[in-house]
């Protein structure tokens, strides 16, 4: 068997692929140091926990880009026919995955506060000698931790359109929306301090719903990934018009009565095949031959497109 | 969704410019009730954190302390002796404010109640009062005081138990 092209990205995408990967080790430490402060000074805050954990978890996108991008590029072998670019697909739904289900426990975790009325107490912090209400210094916590991200969310988000990269675009977006979580614990924490003991819990509730809806998205979308749903676009969700230039392409062969193609994604890349119903057998090779390089030719993204001539379509395709 | 959020922002600005004289609050009012008022203190002892004196009165480091900080508050203190587990208990139902009993942070009541911050470190045996739940602005009042006084007991135990 003829293992398949073994490149990933393009020439001109791979600036675009290692400034992501840079971009993603900034994330990764910074990350680890906005979770180290905001654990020493998470306290007795339910919702100062809850954005710890959203925290902590927002790395799993970053690693698994990281680890992902260390095989994908991996040459077709005897062993693994078809390369390696499925291992993007798996990094995206364990990353989902895990924010699905820690989702699920924050709001289980948050209400139990709610329901068994447990009241956070909030002391203060001696720092440099000086007493401050610890409730500040959570503030200050989570104020470093959520306005970077938005920052690195803005920069990552074109990248990840480029590259096609999914993992990429969770983390993107998931950073983007980490003020939304800092500034809901920091509402919840100066709630205590005016003495409502609830706002905290219910901070937590509103953080966790955050989480739960967007681990819910990305792990429904994982899922579709790994069922060969047909190509979607990374930010819209949309089907890929990538599809409808093959579809024009194939209809304007003459020597084509008849055609219908499908196509999977394989992580960043795409593979298909089309059936055609020629009109005649003159020429036959010549022409499929250079249908195939054609619709190759249309993006980096199409990786494989085998043509197939047959008498008649066959009736399990889906797309005509 | 960008406009939705800047509503609680707003609310919460003009709430921290109302609250700050005196911040944080306290959910049930504990200290404006127990200054000038009555702090009902459990204690049980254990020496030298906590004995009992000759005329029925607690003694030791921390009795001294809570004595010291009622006076700040110009409060009468209620004692109530019994057990650990009890007092920790009535402390969870808001009956009591404070709990004496030579406590120290590595206490498995961790999650049930409240603890101060450590008035004294010996060692990894950080000492802490039990405290009511959530009461922030009493718990705030006293811990302040009790970091007052954490360089003269630092001095006088902060070695050695003392005996």
């Amino acid at each position: 068997m003829q293992p398949l092209n073994s490149f990933e990205y393009p020439e001109e995408l791979k600036p675009a692929f290692e400034k992501a990967k840079r971009l993603e080790w900034i994330t990764i430490f910074y990350l680890i140091s906005a979770a180290a402060l905001m654990f020493f000074t998470m306290g007795n805050s339910q919702a100062m926990k809850t954005a710890w954990f959203e925290d902590a978890l927002s790395l799993t996108p970053s690693i698994s880009f990281l680890i992902a991008s260390r095989v994908f590029h991996k040459k077709p072998n005897k062993d693994f026919p078809y390369g390696y670019h499925r291992v993007v697909s798996i990094a995206y739904l364990c990353s989902s995955l895990a924010l699905f289900a820690v989702g699920a426990f924050l709001i289980i975790d948050s209400s139990m506060t709610l329901i068994k009325q447990e009241h956070p107490t909030i002391g203060i912090a001696v720092i440099f000698g000086h007493e401050i209400w610890l409730g500040y210094v959570m503030m200050a916590a989570l104020v470093y931790g959520s306005v970077p991200p938005v920052i690195l969310g803005h920069m990552k988000l074109p990248l990840a359109k480029q590259l096609h990269e999914k993992n990429l675009f969770t983390d993107a977006e998931m950073n983007k929306a980490d003020w939304m979580t800092g500034l809901a614990a920091i509402l919840g924490i100066a709630g205590i301090g005016l003495g409502f003991w609830w706002a905290d819990a219910v901070a937590a509730l509103i953080i966790s719903l955050d989480i739960i809806k967007d681990g819910f998205t990305n792990l429904k979308q994982a899922v579709f990934d790994l069922m060969d749903e047909q190509p979607k676009t990374v930010e819209e969700q949309k089907k890929d018009p990538l599809l409808d230039k093959i579809d024009a392409l194939l209809k304007k062969q003459d020597w084509v009565k008849e055609h219908v193609f499908r196509m999977r994604e394989e992580g960043h890349v795409y593979l298909g095949e089309a059936y055609v119903v020629p009109t005649s057998d003159e020429d036959l090779v010549e022409n499929l031959n250079q249908l195939g390089e054609e619709v190759e030719d249309l993006s980096w993204r199409i990786e494989e497109f085998v043509i197939m001539p047959v008498r008649e379509i066959p009736e399990t395709t889906g797309e005509k | 969704m960008q406009k939705v959020w800047k509503i609680p922002l707003l609310l919460c600005l003009c709430w921290l410019l109302a609250g700050c004289e005196n911040y944080p609050k306290d959910p049930n009012d504990t200290l404006a009730q127990v200054t000038g008022g009555t702090l009902v203190v459990g204690y049980s002892e254990n020496p030298p954190w906590v004995t009992l004196g000759p005329n029925g009165h607690p003694g030791g480091v921390e009795a001294d302390l809570v004595r010291g900080f009622a006076k700040t508050i110009q409060a009468q203190i209620t004692w109530k002796r019994d057990t650990e587990q009890n007092l920790l208990e009535e402390l969870e139902e808001k009956k009591l404010h404070l709990v004496l009993a030579g406590l120290t942070d590595d206490s498995p009541w961790k999650s049930k109640i409240s603890f101060t911050r450590p008035y004294l470190e010996q060692g990894k045996k950080k000492h802490v009062f039990g405290v009511v739940m959530g009461e922030n602005a009493f718990v705030t009042k006293l811990e302040k005081y009790l970091h007052q006084k954490e360089d003269s007991l630092k001095t006088r135990y902060g070695h050695a138990t003392p005996q």
